[in-house]
């Protein structure tokens, strides 16, 4: 096809487009609406993993052993563990450590501390790093196994919310994904339908005089991909006003930022061009295919 | 060069529309179809343009056997073709010229071409003045010379006419047949589907009268202002 052909067919779309205004206005409203729902299920979900990630840096589960193990065997420990699948680290932590941080740590019963002298009640251990904060549960729960282990904690509470949270999201995110995109194709196949309405004389003469069908849809295709574009950017924008002033009043609160992790939202400058890149390509691919689904139904020689 | 062989229609209603018509017009010729109203005249225009397929027989158009025409083709063998209808179909946001135009971009031609090829079929027809108007603005028989300029446009073997003359003034009728008689001249086949007998008698040619289905006269007789 030449240029002036593809000028021409997109010229096409856009009359449609400005032929159909209401229409193609109320479909531009439910695609950004969609747009808009899914983008806020996903970047909320995105969020919630990039606290999640924060934390499991910083989560470890801690390990103690048995008092009056030998040194043979705690190496040996230290070995099994750092085998187990899903540990990135194993760190040894000696009693003497432990009892110099735990003194360090609570000044005020220095003397408590003191009058234990060599006495250290506390028992020798590791930090054992995960690399997937999901599987720390089970990973304790194998350590729990072996022998010469006194105590196995992971304190993961949060992060077990957050994970529970994370799968809601995900579950409304897949609902509402299918929902909206089911909605958006019915308002695009009826805005195409309305834009096939009001051209179906060009169209049958179009066919009599041996326009291919490729011909025949193209127009339509435009049609339904610029308004997929233009409700991704509208979309985009409320998106970012929206996050930005959200962003804006989470910081504020720093304190609270930092003892739950939220230190760790991400900044919308960081995630700009994947945003708008993917508000624009699905507007552009939702709109594009309910037209097409549509006049390959109604459009055949 | 339209040719049916053996050709039956039978609908799924069950109603035979065509019944073992053998037909054959050769490049160049002028014919009438006539017949009242459900005779199969419809029938045999849908044939011929690939809107239906026969139930039996050979429908051969321009070359292309309908019957093994691939639906991808279809584009294809339809540019070989005019159409002219009853009711013109003209679009009616459209001047005149874009109407004509229309059809060339429809099948890709440059644009060098369609500047210089569509002003020349409306003056074929006579409309040079009108090239700006819009449907609306035209009488009925101007509509269907930028009907017939339409058909023209893409330079046709052959012109199928269903009924030109149908929403038209009498008097302008002639004007219309006149032109399509000039357009054959040329040696461009033309297929005029009508019920008008008296236009017939008046130009006579070849008329084939299809009745319930079957071809029951196909002639040449003399017209009226040829004797």
């Amino acid at each position: 096809m030449k240029l002036s052909g593809v000028k021409y067919l997109t010229d096409q779309g856009i009359e449609n487009i400005w032929k159909n205004k209401m229409m193609a206005f109320a479909t531009f409203c439910v695609l950004l609406i969609s747009l808009m729902l899914v983008g806020a299920s996903v970047l909320f979900y995105i969020n919630i993993d990039s606290i999640i990630g924060g934390i499991s840096d910083k989560n470890e589960i801690a390990v103690f052993v048995n008092e009056n193990t030998s040194d043979e065997r705690i190496v040996a420990i230290e070995q099994e563990l750092s085998a187990i699948k899903g540990v990135s680290s194993v760190t040894f932590d000696s009693k003497e450590e432990a009892f110099k941080r735990m003194m360090e740590s609570m000044p005020d019963y220095q003397k408590i501390f003191e009058s234990l002298g060599e006495d250290n009640p506390l028992p020798d251990g590791f930090r054992v790093k995960v690399n997937d904060i999901e599987r720390a549960v089970d990973i304790s729960a194998e350590i729990r196994l072996m022998p010469d282990i006194y105590y196995v904690g992971v304190s993961q509470e949060f992060v077990s919310i957050l994970m529970e949270l994370r799968h809601i999201v995900t579950l409304i995110a897949v609902v509402i994904i299918v929902v909206l995109t089911t909605v958006s194709m019915i308002m695009i196949s009826n805005t195409t339908k309305a834009s096939i309405f009001s051209r179906r004389e060009e169209i049958q003469i179009m066919k009599y005089v041996g326009a291919t069908n490729a011909f025949i849809r193209t127009p339509f295709f435009v049609e339904g991909m610029i308004t997929g574009f233009l409700s991704g950017t509208g979309a985009f924008m409320i998106t970012w006003l929206t996050y930005d002033s959200l962003y804006g009043i989470l910081t504020e609160k720093v304190g609270v930022m930092n003892v739950i992790g939220l230190g760790n939202i991400l900044p919308f400058d960081t995630i700009r061009f994947y945003v708008l890149g993917a508000y624009l390509l699905t507007g552009a691919f939702v709109g594009a295919l309910g037209s097409v689904l549509f006049t390959r139904k109604h459009i055949n020689v | 060069m339209v040719e049916l062989k053996n050709v039956s229609v039978t609908y799924s209603s069950g109603v035979d529309a065509l019944n073992n018509v053998s037909l054959k017009i050769n490049d160049g010729d002028f014919a009438f179809v006539v017949g009242s109203s459900g005779a199969g005249k419809s029938t045999m225009i849908k044939l011929l343009l690939k809107e239906i397929d026969a139930t039996s027989g050979v429908v051969t158009v321009n070359g292309y056997n309908l019957n093994k025409l691939k639906k991808r083709k279809i584009p294809e063998f339809r540019r070989t073709l005019g159409f002219v209808f009853q009711d013109f179909r003209l679009i009616p946001s459209m001047t005149v010229y874009e109407n004509i135009a229309f059809v060339l971009r429809v099948i890709d031609a440059p644009k060098k071409y369609i500047r210089k090829r569509v002003p020349y079929v409306i003056s074929l027809v006579g409309l040079q003045a009108k090239s700006n108007s819009y449907p609306d603005e035209l009488s009925g028989g101007e509509k269907q010379r930028v009907a017939i300029a339409r058909a023209l446009v893409n330079d046709p073997k052959l012109i199928i006419a269903d009924e030109p003359t149908g929403n038209i003034d009498p008097e302008l009728s002639y004007e219309i047949v006149e032109l399509l008689k000039g357009i054959n001249d040329c040696g461009t086949t033309i297929l005029m589907v009508t019920h008008e007998h008296d236009l017939v008698r008046h130009f006579g040619g070849r008329i084939i009268n299809i009745t319930s289905g079957e071809i029951v006269f196909d002639e040449v007789i003399g017209g009226v202002n040829e004797a």
